[in-house]
């Protein structure tokens, strides 16, 4: 993009480009240095003897394999039915779940504690879980549409000629086809989930219901608001969406782009 | 409304493409969209409906008692200051983190177009914000602005003690701090978007323009800049939605004060519905919050589109 054959223009752009990611990599930094404060490495040491903590992750990873689950096999049927089958006003049933994109999380409180309590569902994970995905899988299929669009119907046709129905079309075709957009949801709808604070906060009320997004608050509580702890805690809940991003980096900025793209 | 289905993927455009003769009819796919129509738009459109009956209550959410009031409670908020300091903030954090956002999404992706050390080191880094939860990364900013903090530390230590202060007490200030979080967290996304955008623009176009003379704020401005309209206008549609739905950041950074100086709808609606126990103003403002984030939508797409068909 820009011309670097100077090496004066060159360095001048990596100094500038060094320049700017300071602010990003900052917190980070503070971070980690203000959980090793104080005691050190044992304030790692005190985070992960807590009793409770297997049981943050425990629900968390719950939580999110329920919710990519849902989310996978909602999102692919529904994308295969509405690039590649016949349904009739199906792109008014596409412009609802499209509405869905913009509702404010914060809108379903009230309706969702009030129902959620009549059914018994309140300090479940499920209270947590359908909601989650319910909010994720108009944004999916909207990514997953535009990638089944981009499949020849021959090759499905092809799959009918030679007698297959249409469940080992879906089966046999599309879905080894659809793998790399099916991966970049994993990784979005897994960091999406695993983030998820206000659900959780609403509906998990007893600590061994909870999840890692409420541990901070926990350790606060705890701890009487010891910063190192807290920030141990912090960095701990942090690192698996970390090592998730840079090992699935390609699949994850590809999906993104893909849904804005175009 | 049909823009709206236009954003962020613009698939009507590709369905309208020619049909093959119709030897084969395509199989009835119904049962194939409703696990997604009965879990998202069942649930939502359910919530949604809910939240519109429960506007017209007085109620705090357990009693039996439950009174219809009518419109009052979406009267009660147009005297409602808190409510209007909400939109405000609403919209100075949209405007401020909009212009910033698109600003450094595109010099650093131009940046890291170019022949660089390194790249994927500072993408890495750019993005790792946007995949930590607010609520993991809050604890650390109350730590750089507490009154014993990070911040006041280095200031003290550069010899600036006269900058030092309690800076979430003053309220214009944990508003500025609130959105530059938010920057913090999301300008990763904006990058990713316009870097996938300008890797589309073709190079011959570039290297013509280069050879004409242009220089590299040249190129960023007569290039660059209009062949990545349609991302820019997805991300106006992107940030508008997510200020309106700011949560997390005041909540956990903030607690939407210091006196209600960084409350947004989000959390004026968890604070009245949850902690006052008025669901029923809770749930007029929850049905306005969802009417400016349907508008939000529509205005933008439609003036972009407008703005692009005047340009060309």
């Amino acid at each position: 993009m820009f011309e670097t054959r100077r090496v004066r223009t060159r360095v001048l752009l990596q100094l500038l480009l060094t320049v700017l990611v300071i602010p990003f990599v900052f917190p980070l930094v503070a971070m980690v240095q203000g959980s090793l404060k104080g005691a050190g490495w044992a304030n790692y040491g005190t985070v992960l003897s807590l009793p409770l903590l297997p049981g943050f992750f425990r629900n968390s990873a719950i939580i999110a394999a329920a919710v990519i689950v849902i989310v996978l096999v909602c999102t692919m049927t529904a994308a295969f039915g509405f690039s590649k089958l016949h349904i009739k006003g199906k792109e008014f049933f596409f412009w609802l779940l499209l509405a869905c994109l913009t509702l404010p999380g914060v809108v379903l409180l009230s309706p969702l504690f009030a129902t959620v309590t009549r059914v018994g569902g309140y300090n479940t994970l499920w209270a947590v879980i359908l909601p989650v995905a319910a909010l994720q899988i108009p944004f999916t299929t909207l990514l997953a549409r535009n990638f089944v669009d981009g499949i020849p119907n021959e090759l499905l046709e092809a799959a009918r000629v030679d007698g297959a129905n249409t469940v080992r079309t879906f089966w046999y075709v599309l879905a080894p086809l659809t793998r790399p957009i099916m991966a970049a949801i994993v990784v979005l709808v897994f960091i999406n989930s695993w983030n998820e604070f206000l659900l959780a906060l609403l509906f998990l009320q007893t600590p061994d219901h909870q999840t890692i997004t409420l541990v901070p608050q926990y350790f606060v509580g705890q701890y009487n608001n010891d910063q190192t702890k807290v920030l141990a805690a912090a960095v701990l809940t942090g690192l698996p969406v970390v090592i998730a991003y840079i090992a699935l980096q390609r699949y994850f900025e590809r999906g993104l782009a893909a849904g804005a793209l175009k | 409304m049909t823009a709206i289905t236009r954003q962020p993927g613009a698939t009507t455009a590709r369905s309208s493409r020619r049909r093959p003769p119709q030897r084969l009819r395509r199989p009835a796919g119904l049962p194939w969209i409703l696990p997604a129509l009965v879990v998202s738009v069942g649930l939502l459109y359910y919530c949604i409906f809910y939240t519109a009956y429960l506007s017209t209550l007085d109620w705090d959410g357990t009693s039996p008692l439950k009174e219809n009031v009518g419109a009052a409670n979406y009267v009660k908020m147009v005297s409602d200051p808190v409510f209007r300091g909400a939109l405000w903030h609403t919209l100075v954090f949209f405007v401020v983190s909009l212009v910033v956002q698109v600003v450094l999404g595109i010099v650093f992706a131009c940046l890291l177009h170019s022949k660089l050390y390194l790249k994927t080191f500072y993408k890495v880094l750019i993005f790792i914000p946007v995949v930590l939860a607010t609520a993991t990364v809050a604890p650390v900013f109350r730590q750089i602005y507490a009154p014993d903090g990070t911040l006041n530390g280095l200031l003290g230590a550069v010899g600036l003690d006269g900058l030092q202060q309690t800076w979430l007490s003053n309220p214009t200030i944990a508003l500025l701090i609130v959105i530059s979080v938010q920057i913090w967290q999301s300008t990763g996304v904006v990058f990713v978007l316009y870097f996938a955008a300008i890797g589309q623009i073709e190079s011959e176009v570039l290297e013509a323009a280069r050879l004409d003379g242009a220089g590299n704020l040249r190129i960023i401005a007569s290039i660059v800049w209009p062949s990545v309209r349609g991302t820019t206008i997805a991300i106006t549609i992107l940030t508008a939605i997510g200020s309106l739905k700011t949560f997390d950041i005041p909540f956990l950074v903030t607690s939407g004060g210091p006196s209600y100086g960084t409350e947004f709808l989000g959390t004026q609606i968890y604070r009245v519905s949850i902690s006052f126990a008025q669901v029923g103003y809770g749930a007029a403002l929850s049905m306005v919050l969802l009417v400016l984030a349907l508008a939000a939508a529509v205005i933008i797409n439609v003036g972009g589109r407008r703005g692009s068909a005047t340009d060309v």
